[in-house]
């Protein structure tokens, strides 16, 4: 008997050895080899985030040289509600409906009871008046998140320079979007370990706070008069016209600051969500390449005059055609026969004129390499028509310029170039390469942002602009000066205010339908400046209308007049005596 | 034999008494101690929760380790009376005691039927007594310790007739007193729990008296056919026997398996050292019966692979040490409780680790010395007061070999059971 409870005893504390054994290795296996699994599923209901969101930086134009809002944030809320400890559905629903009204999301019947979901949204944009309200009601299971929301002071004024801000918060079109790094700031995180009641308790090493930075203010080139004139007066002539796509863009030439920038149609960015189109979010100035037609008859003008090779007297045969290999190209206004000038040309836009400098760029004769190579470099490299100016807005095109060594860079192409055909270019690449043409020759990128406003709410001027270089001599710049002016005295300058210095130069190009050129469907075009000793302002405008042939004189022109006139008193410039 | 007021010198069942065996106390400090800290660290949460989710209570930060000490003091009361009072005392009143026992679990079924005040309900079943503040009593644990005495005295005398696996002397007569237990335990108190460590006092002591290989087949097939029928008789069974089936792919969110799932989680994330005392993050509310059935949880949360390896070091120990005094104790009465002690310890740990780690369907049973809860803990230390009078009585080598009672030229340094009582006598 005494043999056997002995083998019984080993035999049970064999059993427990086993047994303690397995516990052992269960254990080794969850709190070491899973260790990792168990932490996350732990961190997943220990650890709460809190996201602080960052401010959202405003947005201001300048209005004579200070800035005014033109986005601000204004605090609203968003309601929701978490089904799982909801008591009275229906009360909530009720409520919502009756004091967040419009901005109340449908179905609310079913979002209080979405089960077991603890986060349903009911409402955005809850101003703090009505969150008030329903705070005031004590309903057990509706939350309050404060969060911003964009506001437009000036409506739609710019809405397509500033963009908008998204249900996402984030920054579409515009310098919403361009500079949506430099608004947005960084949010913060508060992450902290709780207890089941959401309680932050002081355990472990997974709390942190840090700080949300929040999103920079800025100042826009953008002057509030100006551009709400511009506007204006776009509308207006395009009225006159019978457009119904019209740009204008208005630059400093001295720095290449765009104090207005406005296209039709456009949109109010508080009330994106209605727009039908989303063309018209689009900034047609710097995201619309096209052909400028005779406006670029400047630019060659200035390369010939900056090569050497004309003069604004250098007179040359017109005989309203000349022959370029099998193509032969005609002058729109004819009858200006015989020994003509440059200038006359430039006057009568005439096209066989411009198709000479190129052809004196080469040997004289024929655009050959060497002229096809030094209106590229002047054009494309210089003036930078073609490339992405790189303007702080979102969507900006670069357009195209054919390269002089490719196929379609030949002697046929490059004559249709010195008129102002056969390249795609954005209006702000061209009034960026005119403003240097008449500031003395100095390149300046356009650009939209003037500054910032820090946290003290005081305005601090950016960099000041730099030059990209001088692109042509101080002196031809001084000659097309004259010459532009001259060329609109010519024929336009009836209009203007009497003793300031304004010149301009109409376009009207033929658009591409089908592969064609359409002669019934034209886009007037407008380029020009504006100053008194030296230009302060370089204003460009588009019109067209599908089937419609828009002119440069006749409809582009008005608006530059209007625009000019009015900035000559804006910008209180004296009259030369 | 007759009861009279012990002498020191008295000999037990023809044994002289010796040092009894001081690691049994040793192993049982350590892990009140461990307990003690452990309601120190988690019991201001605790008491933070329980306010928090019941607002008329009030429990201060120090509201269980207070509790728990004085829990501790009058646990090492009973565990010197227990090592004093006579196993015979106890032996000639083995009837008196279950009698009691059954007695009481009657009374309490009755009190709870009638709605007495003294009987609160918890969970739809009558489980104690409460006289209201300190004391409450716990019938089912009394009822543990009569079967203890009762079973170890009744398989003494059937060792001593060496019928212990003769079916009329034997086997029904204990399946009886078995059945009659469990009626009490399972079905009115529905404590599965207590069920099972009855059933390991018993089971114990019958392999050690050698219960042959037919006996262990019948008593297998018998508890796994009740087994299976009380799982299948209550739908809270069946969704934990549902729950652990699911094995480590239960979630939280799910009411079923929300206390197993948080367990694992919180066993799991103590990783190899755990999160450091007072750092636990379950015990804020998210694990229930943190300071109780779920103890074992926590402590992995807070010291990890490490410290649970080193806590159930400390029952191993003690545990064998109880089969060692079984093993050493020549008269059959002293070896069944022993052995007896060893299955009640024993099925309480294995149960209520195994539940938390998800090697068994979760039963709420408590764990043993560290969890939180006054009856338990006084009552197991009175067992183990006994195994320590028991201890007292051993031979200096196993029952196998022999044994000597009385040569003290053989126990010649070996220190444990010389006449150490002499030194202290003289």
């Amino acid at each position: 008997m005494e043999a056997v409870s002995h083998s019984r005893i080993r035999f049970l504390t064999a059993a427990l050895l086993f047994i303690f054994g397995v516990i052992v290795l269960r254990l080794f296996w969850m709190q070491v080899v899973q260790h990792d699994k168990y932490s996350v599923l732990a961190n997943n209901e220990q650890v709460r985030k809190l996201i602080v969101p960052a401010n959202r930086g405003e947005i201001y134009a300048l209005d004579m040289g200070k800035p005014v809002h033109l986005v601000l944030n204004e605090p609203v809320f968003t309601v929701f509600a978490d089904p799982v400890i909801i008591d009275e559905p229906d009360e909530i629903v009720n409520s919502v409906r009756s004091i967040a009204g419009g901005t109340a999301r449908s179905g609310l019947e079913k979002l209080v009871r979405a089960k077991p979901s603890r986060y349903q949204i009911l409402a955005t944009n809850v101003t703090r008046k009505q969150a008030k309200m329903l705070k005031d009601k004590n309903l057990t299971g509706l939350g309050f998140q404060p969060t911003t929301r964009r506001i437009y002071p000036e409506k739609e004024l710019a809405s397509q320079v500033l963009g908008f801000v998204n249900a996402e918060g984030k920054g579409q079109y515009g310098v919403e979007s361009g500079l949506d790094k430099r608004l947005r700031g960084t949010d913060g995180l508060l992450q902290s370990v709780t207890d089941p009641n959401n309680v932050p308790l002081t355990i472990g090493k997974n709390n942190l706070r840090k700080p949300a930075i929040n999103g920079e203010n800025i100042v826009l080139t953008i002057d509030r008069n100006i551009q709400s004139y511009t506007e204006q007066a776009l509308k207006h002539g395009m009225k006159k016209a019978g457009a119904t796509f019209g740009s204008a863009l208005v630059m400093n030439p001295q720095d290449g600051s765009v104090v207005a920038m406005a296209n039709f149609p456009t949109y109010k960015p508080e009330e994106f969500t209605k727009v039908m189109d989303p063309a018209a979010f689009n900034n047609a100035i710097i995201s619309s390449p096209y052909e400028p037609g005779s406006v670029m008859k400047t630019f060659t003008l200035a390369t010939g005059i900056d090569r050497g090779v004309v003069t604004p007297e250098s007179t040359y045969l017109n005989t309203d055609k000349i022959t370029v290999d099998d193509r032969t190209i005609e002058n729109a206004a004819k009858g200006q026969l015989g020994q003509v000038s440059m200038q006359t040309a430039l006057n009568w836009s005439l096209n066989t004129g411009m198709v000479t400098i190129a052809q004196r760029l080469g040997d004289g004769n024929y655009i050959n390499s060497r002229a096809r190579n030094t209106m590229y470099s002047y054009l494309h490299d210089k003036f930078r028509l073609g490339k992405e100016t790189g303007i702080d807005i979102a969507g900006e095109a670069a357009g195209y310029m054919v390269p002089p060594n490719s196929g379609e860079g030949n002697a046929v192409r490059y004559s249709n170039m010195s008129f102002g055909q056969g390249m795609n270019l954005t209006m702000l690449q061209v009034a960026s390469g005119f403003s240097a043409m008449v500031n003395g020759g100095e390149y300046y990128s356009p650009r939209i942002v003037a500054g910032t406003v820090n946290e003290d709410g005081e305005y601090v001027a950016g960099e000041k602009p730099k030059s990209k270089g001088q692109v042509i001599k101080s002196a031809t710049s001084s000659q097309m000066r004259k010459m532009i002016y001259d060329a609109r005295r010519a024929f336009h300058a009836d209009g203007d205010k009497k003793g300031y210095f304004v010149g301009g130069k109409t376009g009207t190009s033929q658009t591409l339908v089908n592969g064609k050129y359409d002669f019934g469907q034209t886009v007037g075009t407008y380029l020009g400046f504006g100053g008194d000793t030296a230009p302060k302002y370089v204003i460009m405008i588009q019109v067209s209308a599908p089937g419609k042939a828009l002119e440069g004189n006749t409809h582009a022109m008005p608006i530059f007049t209007d625009i000019s006139n009015w900035m000559i008193d804006y910008l209180q410039l004296r009259p030369r005596s | 034999m007759r009861s009279s007021k012990p002498t020191k010198s008295r000999p037990l069942y023809g044994i002289r008494r010796h040092r009894g065996d001081y690691r049994i106390i040793l192993y049982m400090g350590a892990l009140m101690l461990f307990g003690l800290v452990v309601m120190y660290a988690i019991g201001p949460q605790r008491a933070h929760v329980l306010n928090n989710a019941f607002s008329d209570a009030n429990y201060t930060d120090t509201h269980f380790f207070v509790r728990q000490s004085m829990y501790l003091i009058i646990a090492i009361g009973a565990f010197i009376t227990m090592a004093k009072l006579p196993v015979s005392w106890l032996r000639s009143h083995t009837q008196q005691i279950l009698l009691t026992a059954f007695l009481l679990c009657t009374l309490l079924a009755i009190g709870g039927a009638v709605g007495l005040p003294i009987v609160p309900e918890i969970g739809g079943a009558y489980r104690w007594f409460n006289f209201g503040g300190f004391a409450s009593l716990q019938p089912s644990e009394m009822l543990k310790f009569a079967i203890l005495i009762f079973g170890a005295a009744f398989l003494a005398l059937r060792v001593r007739e060496n019928s212990v696996n003769d079916r009329d002397a034997s086997l029904i007569p204990m399946a009886i007193v078995l059945a009659a237990a469990s009626f009490f335990v399972i079905v009115l108190q529905k404590d599965m729990g207590t069920g099972m460590s009855l059933l390991a006092i018993v089971v114990a002591m019958y392999i050690a008296a050698g219960a042959n290989k037919k006996v262990g087949a019948i008593a297998i097939a018998a508890i796994l056919l009740a087994g299976v029928a009380l799982i299948i008789a209550a739908p809270h069974r069946m969704e934990r026997v549902a729950a652990f089936l699911a094995g480590d792919s239960v979630t939280t969110s799910n009411d079923e398996t929300y206390q197993i799932a948080h367990a694992k989680i919180a066993i799991g994330s103590g990783g190899l050292t755990g999160v450091g005392i007072g750092n636990s993050v379950q015990a804020t509310g998210y694990l229930p019966e943190v300071i109780n059935d779920a103890v074992f949880a926590v402590l992995g949360e807070m010291f990890g692979f490490v410290g649970l390896v080193i806590i159930l070091g400390l029952y191993g120990g003690l545990l064998i040490r109880l089969l060692s005094i079984a093993d050493r104790s020549a008269e059959p009465l002293l070896r069944f409780i022993a052995v007896g002690i060893f299955g009640w310890l024993a099925a309480h740990v294995i149960i209520n680790v195994g539940s938390v780690t998800g090697l068994m369907p979760l039963t709420g049973i408590t764990l043993p010395l560290l969890s939180f809860g006054g009856t338990s803990m006084i009552v197991m230390s009175a067992v183990l007061g006994l195994a320590f009078q028991i201890s007292q009585y051993t031979q200096y080598d196993t029952v196998k070999n022999g044994g000597y009672n009385e040569g003290t030229r053989s126990r010649r340094g070996v220190g444990r059971s010389r006449h150490a009582n002499r030194s202290r006598t003289t």
